[in-house]
């Protein structure tokens, strides 16, 4: 029989019409999951905006205070923190993120600065632990749906290391959310603290506060807030731009399995047709020789 | 009537409360302090414990457990790293923000293991 190459063409647009069911499922959990990833954003927003205004304020009336966590120290060490998803099947996702912190850490060993790589997220672990990198830190399982507490434990790890001075500096790899159509992975300074731009005019904040307990002891309460509120915000984003990622990279996936079922399904009709001519051949020639003899 | 001023009480995850009110008491790390409008700008650290707002006809009572009390130009800011509305007394929201700071405490030694 000749239906060897039918069975095996139709057995293949089984396996891709399977493939193409779960990649549609997927792409319908991402789109749901970056709407409500979104409004996780815009919710952290007004606390973020709040903090720099108080930030502002602060630093304004305590006449350009200055606190450790300000100042810019000899870079001797640089921490580097790269935030990736846990899971795969998100398109160029994790590796742009990657990708761009890898080519800084090799930046910073040619000018013989020294390193200290922490991890968020399974896929950047993996990457870097492979290659032989040392990861001091790494944080699993926080970035598919990231709370304020995975923010603090990832703040104040930095911080720690920053106090006992094992980094000089930190700088994040992440991914910021443009819109629903780009995202960009992009380095964020986290450490030193830069102070958020002030708005208002010296003279608008000339209002003296009083202070309970006092600006500095203020100040120092404020200032890891703000680095947790920071990276809480990053952190977000990256999981909203996973989510967009994803939804795109399945969208893809889904219409690519269309067009091969489409494509596949031609090479069935057109192998079913050869062996009915096949067999028709072959009847009529055995029809023939009959009556020949 | 009392003259009202700009309440907002914000949690890193969401705005917890957001309107006008008559007064706030809220609890500082050097005592209760209370607000009423034209307070003179006053930036505080918070304590763990209750806060009160309390407008023309209702009085909301807020579980807060540490950040920042800002008044600033008839504004009253709360920025808490944990606050939540609470049904009930200001015992009922003391309990509920000591219940707030266990359970982070509890999650920094789980961090610290």
């Amino acid at each position: 029989m000749a239906s060897a190459e039918l069975r095996l063409i139709r057995r293949r647009i089984r396996s891709v019409e399977s493939t193409m069911k779960i990649t549609s499922a997927m792409e319908l959990i991402a789109a749901s999951r970056i709407v409500r990833a979104q409004a996780r954003v815009e919710a952290a927003q007004p606390y973020t905006d709040k903090l720099v205004e108080v930030i502002s304020n602060v630093g304004a009336a305590s006449g350009g205070a200055s606190h450790p966590l300000l100042d810019i120290r000899e870079r001797r060490v640089a921490g580097v923190l790269v935030v990736t998803s846990d899971r795969g099947l998100a398109g160029g996702y994790n590796s742009n993120v990657i990708r761009l912190a890898e080519r800084r850490l090799i930046e910073l060993r040619n000018q013989r600065t020294d390193t200290r790589l922490y991890c968020v997220g399974r896929k950047s672990n993996s990457y870097f632990r492979y290659r032989g990198y040392q990861i001091e830190r790494s944080f699993l399982g926080v970035t598919d749906t990231p709370g304020y507490g995975d923010a603090r434990a990832i703040a104040n790890t930095i911080l720690n290391e920053y106090a006992e001075e094992a980094v000089d500096s930190v700088d994040a790899f992440t991914t910021r959310y443009v819109s629903a159509l780009t995202q960009t992975a992009t380095e964020w300074p986290l450490l030193p603290i830069q102070p958020p731009a002030r708005e208002q005019s010296a003279d608008e904040i000339a209002t003296g506060y009083t202070y309970e307990p006092n600006p500095e002891s203020i100040l120092n309460r404020l200032l890891p807030r703000y680095l947790e509120a920071s990276v809480f915000g990053m952190l977000l984003e990256a999981s909203a731009s996973e989510h967009a990622a994803r939804r795109r990279a399945m969208k893809a996936a889904t219409e690519a399995a269309e067009e091969l079922t489409k494509i596949l399904s031609r090479e069935a009709n057109q192998a079913r047709q050869a062996e009915i001519t096949t067999e028709i051949s072959e009847i009529v020639g055995g029809a023939e020789a009959l009556t020949a003899g | 009537m009392a003259a009202s001023f700009q309440v907002d009480v914000v949690s890193p995850e969401a705005t917890v409360w957001s309107g006008e009110a008559e007064l706030v008491t809220a609890r500082t790390t050097e005592g209760d302090i209370g607000i009423m409008a034209d307070h003179e700008p006053t930036m505080a650290a918070l304590a763990t414990g209750s806060a009160e707002i309390h407008t023309g006809s209702d009085k909301i009572t807020v579980a807060v457990h540490g950040g920042f009390l800002q008044i600033y130009r008839n504004q009253v800011t709360l920025l808490s790293d944990r606050a939540e509305i609470v049904e009930g007394d200001a015992d009922a929201a003391r309990q509920q923000a000591e219940a707030l700071r266990d359970a982070e405490e509890a999650a920094q030694e789980d961090q610290s293991e």
